[in-house]
């Protein structure tokens, strides 16, 4: 294939091009949030998160420190300080004292406030109020300014996150929910999918029909009668409802992805088999199953990311508690109880993404290698 | 540190118990009709009629508790009242044909059907083919499957940084109404425009969903006969007619997998419409109306109606495959 | 760290944060040391011996509420060697639907709205609370009655009784300003609504932007509609028509109501009044208020509950950054001083004598007074020590609640789910889009006939 589009290089480039567009509007929401997670949660919401990367214009107000922080100089009583409070290197352009004129003045004027007062703002942030008599007042001056700031990063949404209680523990409450509800319906599903596939029987047709008919039927309709079939015979709310209920809702996807894989193996492989005198597990175990690894670790993957990023059925049929609460569940609570921290919404995003990118990027591999032998109908 | 043994004992516990079942069942069959000695021919015979029940067994269990019980439950339901005690016959179905609110999610719902298979697939094949061809394709293949990994709970989040606006003279942070400002127009609050408001819906769903058929698309295609291709190449064709006339063709079956699975679903879905809008400004679609009339209405009759519009929303699909079935036999 | 009610309380907050994650909590305040705490109260509980028993609590609360309500619980658990176990889902909604269903619901529920708990009432789901406690809700409550009245529903026998019992208060008719901003532009705090709507078009006039308004809440966009129309209607008829109003004794479309509703639309539905004009519905209500604190400004006032603080930028101190008044009522129409309010509901969803213990527990004073004593608690109860109150924002808040000559609920809180919860929301979100006020009375009635 290299061939053919090394004979036209202006195709090539066209194609190089095409997967470059795809791939940034693919990414570019993604990249948003990534960016996003690393930025102040109050600059969130009131600058693009492009702007992040930028020496970028902004409107803060400062307050200056009340009177009791006054001290007399001459004739003169005088508050002093830095509007950055040495957070962040920054360059004022322009000043005000007012909100109805923000950026009245430019940084070394002086601006005249009420009572005689004098304000000056430098450029490097520097202010200084001056006033002909003692101030009064519990609440301090504001102080609007203009800067020039610039990019400015933090890492204290993910130390939110990571370093949350019992984050750990969720982690290890979400493998445990996870591992076997992706493992066991891949099990089960491969054996039905090798039935329907390979195997005669009465109402093969149908059953395939059934599988396809309920892979649409809606998950909230399952959840009461399930939870309280599980309450009734006194399994409750715990792992091995759960797996069984993930089980029960991912096998109709799995036995049908699986059967179309499995029945376009080559027909030969599996007769003369047969004519060997291999039975039907035997052969499953012996040329089956390796051969339709590449199927099994592509649903493997899917599986995996659906019970990993579930919210619903984990609710359901897990309790809120230490020993059950999962990750989704956890991050849930830690958004608070109106969601409206965004800050900690972005980094949730990318601390819950981790995982199942590590599972995709180890298994694709075998995605890619395993077909390339196999035969796909 | 008890706690993590504890998880590893269950989990081992649970996969065990399961291979256990298949490795167990099948050995015990085996000795119940060996395959040799004086009556091997019959005993062969037996076996392989009750084999088939074995490997199917825990599916069809599993299957028919966690979702035939509920369909058959839902469809008692729909003929019962709000608390499913009383029996109001054919009321729910003659109040759904009367129903705004289900006549918009219907069409709401055909649209979505109409286009994000079709899109998904598409994209996804297009992704696909030209990754193939390319050195950094499979970095590029990963970024596309990315949004796959992403819970719906982030990838409204994602969206929301898309789609936000802010008045007129503020700075917009939404990335969508930053392009349209910069280029001179007006902000404009897309998941609230009537009927373009789904378009904007289905964007997220698309996105998601490209990277799963990307993924079975691109293992069909590497799938192919190298033969086939050479031929072709042998005869002059260039790129787009092998890749339209030789190869689409030849995973054509598995285009029609990832269409189907796809189409089922859209028809499930709820919770991008959930976190995005909860169907309003006219972007309501069945299953999440369902979700509304049994959460918010607390009326467990109408919502199983809707769970059953939506179930036999599926027939002709199933149809369809049980056609493709009996080709394969 | 979410800031509530000034840098004293967040303190107070993280304590409360830290001193739970020791597996036996710590008492916030030390019993006995305080005197602005009832301690007898709290020595009257030890009476009930409860060792080695456990009670179940599910509610909506998550974050700072959950450390919040889990410190207050302490107490009860100290008294009494109870184990309370509470956990919080912002799905309470469903998933209380499901529990109860399926018969593994805990023993007391937290229900942020009364309706949900009527509904669930009527199913069977909900254990009465029994006529003693009735009795004193009326005799320890301010306005004892409404709170009876609100509480009690309808069982599953069609008997009316006492299911739910209110605890933990929030005012609604509050509007929110900056007072450098107001002290800047030279605008004095309206004492009536007449003088709302002068001030509305002065600072238009002026070249600013009066409101900040945000019904965007995600899945619930729309509910801060309905509080506005709630409010307005409270301020344009008697409390009685607003009575009927919730009961659907007059018609959504019928002219009082749909005055209402243009009335918020009057302030709504201004292009010029408003900071996202043709995108009221699609801003989200927690990013609303910012504005308020933004330079230049971009808007002068917002009208929410008092939980909003919660959303202000990090480092707002209330009193000095921010501040509320009254969302004042009309002087021409001799309506009084009407106040909207919503409350959190406890609810036994589980009969079991530990259950009942945690409702009288929550009688004590001293389950009131060390909620106040942290942050975002209000309560009608009239035998706590007011001056426990953390702050005087919540005095203030206080005393608005006190000062109310008419108090009623949150309407919508009251409204069937589909309706309350549902087309109520659509029909706000539909207004503010555009659609007359009469044609969403209308479609919103018809909702209400559908599921009659």
């Amino acid at each position: 294939m290299q061939g053919i589009a090394g004979q036209r290089p202006l195709l090539i480039w066209v194609v190089h091009l095409s997967v470059a567009a795809l791939v940034l509007l693919w990414t570019i929401p993604t990249f948003g949030l990534l960016v996003s997670s690393f930025r102040d949660g109050d600059q969130l919401s009131v600058s693009g998160w492009w702007t992040a990367l930028t020496a970028t214009e902004r409107n803060i107000i400062f307050r200056a420190p009340a009177s009791a922080a006054q001290v007399q100089d001459g004739d003169q009583w005088v508050i002093a300080g830095n509007v950055f409070e040495g957070q962040t290197e920054g360059e004022v352009t322009a000043f005000g004292f007012s909100s109805k004129a923000p950026a009245a003045f430019a940084p070394g004027q002086a601006a005249e406030m009420r009572r005689g007062q004098v304000l000056e703002v430098s450029r490097n942030g520097d202010f200084r109020i001056a006033s002909p008599e003692e101030m009064k007042g519990k609440r301090g001056a504001r102080i609007f300014y203009t800067s020039i700031d610039p990019p400015r990063f933090t890492l204290e949404n993910y130390r939110n996150v990571l370093f949350s209680e019992g984050i750990g523990r969720s982690f290890i409450n979400t493998l445990t929910v996870t591992i076997p509800a992706t493992i066991i319906p891949i099990l089960i599903a491969a054996f039905a999918a090798y039935a329907l596939a390979w195997m005669q029987f009465p109402g093969r047709a149908l059953l395939l029909a059934v599988v396809v008919g309920l892979l649409v039927v809606p998950l909230q309709m399952s959840l009461i009668p399930l939870l309280r079939l599980y309450t009734d015979i006194g399994i409750g709310k715990s792992y091995i409802g759960i797996w069984l209920a993930h089980t029960g809702f991912g096998l109709p996807l799995a036995i049908y992805l699986l059967r179309n894989y499995i029945k376009g193996l080559p027909k030969e492989i599996i007769e003369s088999a047969k004519v060997d005198g291999a039975s039907d597990f035997e052969i499953f175990i012996k040329i089956v199953l390796p051969l339709s690894f590449p199927a099994l670790a592509s649903f493997a993957i899917f599986q995996f990311l659906w019970t990993w990023n579930d919210l619903l059925v984990a609710t359901v049929f897990l309790g809120n508690n230490e020993e059950q609460l999962v990750m989704t569940g956890r991050l849930r609570e830690l958004l608070g109880s109106r969601g409206g921290n965004w800050e900690i919404l972005t980094a949730s995003a990318f601390v819950s993404i981790a995982v199942p990118l590590l599972v995709f990027f180890s298994l694709q591999r075998y995605l890619v290698r395993g077909l390339l032998a196999g035969s796909v109908k | 540190m008890e706690q993590l043994l504890l998880a590893l004992v269950s989990m081992a516990a649970g996969v065990g118990a399961c291979v256990l079942y298949f490795w167990g069942t099948n050995k015990i069959l085996d000795g119940i009709f060996p395959a040799r000695g004086e009556n091997a021919g019959r005993n062969i015979l037996r076996a392989n009629s009750i084999r088939p029940w074995l490997f199917l067994g825990p599916a069809i269990a599993l299957l028919t508790l966690y979702l035939i019980y509920p369909v058959i439950n839902s469809v008692i339901l729909s003929f019962y009242g709000p608390s499913g005690k009383s029996y109001v016959g054919t009321a729910n179905y003659s109040w759904l044909i009367s129903d705004a609110g289900f006549r918009e999610s219907l069409r709401n719902n055909l649209l979505w059907l109409f286009v994000v298979p079709a899109a998904s697939t598409f994209f996804g094949l297009i992704a696909a083919a030209l990754t193939d061809r390319i050195s950094w394709g499979n970095i590029a293949k990963s970024l596309i499957f990315m949004p796959m990994a992403i819970s719906f709970v982030g990838a409204s989040v994602i969206w929301k940084f898309v789609y936000d606006i802010r008045g007129e003279n503020i700075e917009q942070i939404g990335l969508l109404n930053a392009i349209v400002v910069a280029l001179g127009g007006e902000p404009q609050a897309w998941i609230t425009l009537p009927f373009w408001n789904n378009f904007f819906l289905m964007v997220i769903l698309i996105w998601i969903q490209t990277g799963f058929a990307m993924v079975i698309l691109s293992a069909a295609l590497r799938g192919i006969p190298e033969e086939t291709v050479e031929a072709a190449v042998l005869d002059g064709a260039n790129p787009l007619q092998i890749f339209m006339k030789i190869k689409v063709p030849q995973i054509w079956g598995t285009i029609a997998v990832v269409w189907t699975t796809i189409t089922i679903l859209v028809l499930k879905v709820f919770d991008i419409v959930l976190a995005m809008t909860n169907g309003q400004w006219g972007s309501q679609v069945l299953a999440n109306y369902m979700f509304d009339w049994m959460f918010r209405g607390l009326d467990f009759g109408r919502s199983a109606t809707i769970a059953i519009v939506i179930m036999v929303m599926v027939i002709p699909i199933m149809i369809w495959n049980i056609r493709e079935a009996r080709k394969d036999v | 760290m979410i800031l509530r009610f000034g840098t004293t309380t967040a303190a107070a907050a993280l304590a409360v944060g830290l001193t739970s994650m020791s597996a036996q909590a710590e008492l916030v305040f030390k019993p006995g040391e305080d005197s602005r705490f009832n301690w007898e109260s709290y020595e009257a509980l030890k009476v009930n011996d409860l060792s080695g028993k456990t009670v179940t609590v599910f509610g909506p609360w998550l974050g700072p509420d959950k450390d919040l309500v889990e410190n207050t619980m302490a107490y009860f658990e100290e008294a009494t060697g109870i184990d309370v176990q509470y956990s919080g889902s912002d799905s309470f909604e469903q998933q209380i639907v499901i529990d109860t269903q399926a018969g593994s619901a805990p023993d007391v529920s937290i229900f942020p709205q009364p309706g949900l708990a009527s509904d669930l009432a009527g199913k069977g789901f909900l254990a009465p609370l029994g006529s003693d406690t009735a009795d004193w809700v009326r005799d320890n409550y301010a306005a004892g009655q409404s709170w009876v009245d609100l509480g009690t529903f309808k069982g599953n026998d069609g008997e009316e009784e006492l299911f739910g019992f209110f605890y933990k208060v929030d005012v609604k008719s509050l509007v929110w300003y900056s007072p450098d901003n107001f002290d800047d532009a030279g605008y004095d705090v309206p004492q009536t609504m007449e003088e709302l709507k002068a001030l509305t078009e002065q600072i238009v006039a002026d070249g600013g932007t009066p409101w900040c308004i945000g019904l965007g809440s995600g899945g619930a966009t729309g509910w801060p509609g309905t509080d506005w129309v709630e409010d307005m209607m409270l301020r344009t008829q008697p409390p009685e028509v607003y009575d009927q109003w919730v009961r659907n004794e007059i018609p959504f479309n019928d002219p009082k109501v749909v005055g209402a509703i243009e009335e918020f639309g009057w302030f709504a539905n201004n292009e010029k009044f408003v900071d996202t004009p043709g995108a009221v519905a699609a801003s989200d209500f927690r990013d609303s208020p910012k504005g308020l604190f933004s330079s230049p400004p971009a808007c002068y006032m917002h009208r929410q509950a008092s939980f909003i603080p919660s959303f202000f930028p990090e480092g707002t101190e209330m009193g000095v950054d921010a501040d509320f008044f009254y969302f004042p009522a009309y002087e021409g129409k001799d309506l009084g001083a009407p106040v909207l309010g919503a409350g959190t509901v406890f609810a036994l969803t589980n009969d079991t004598p530990e259950g009942r213990a945690l409702i009288e527990f929550l009688k004590s004073p001293i389950a009131h007074e060390v909620w106040m004593a942290q942050s975002g608690f209000l309560t009608p109860h009239k035998g706590v020590n007011v001056d426990a109150y953390a702050d005087d924002t919540l005095k203030g808040l206080g005393e608005i609640l006190l000062g109310a000559t008419t108090f009623r609920f949150d309407g919508s809180d009251l409204m069937p789910g589909a309706v309350g919860a549902g087309s109520f929301w659509t029909g706000m979100v539909d207004f503010v889009g555009g659609k007359p006020a009469d044609q969403v009375g209308t479609e919103i009635q018809a909702s209400w006939d559908a599921i009659k």
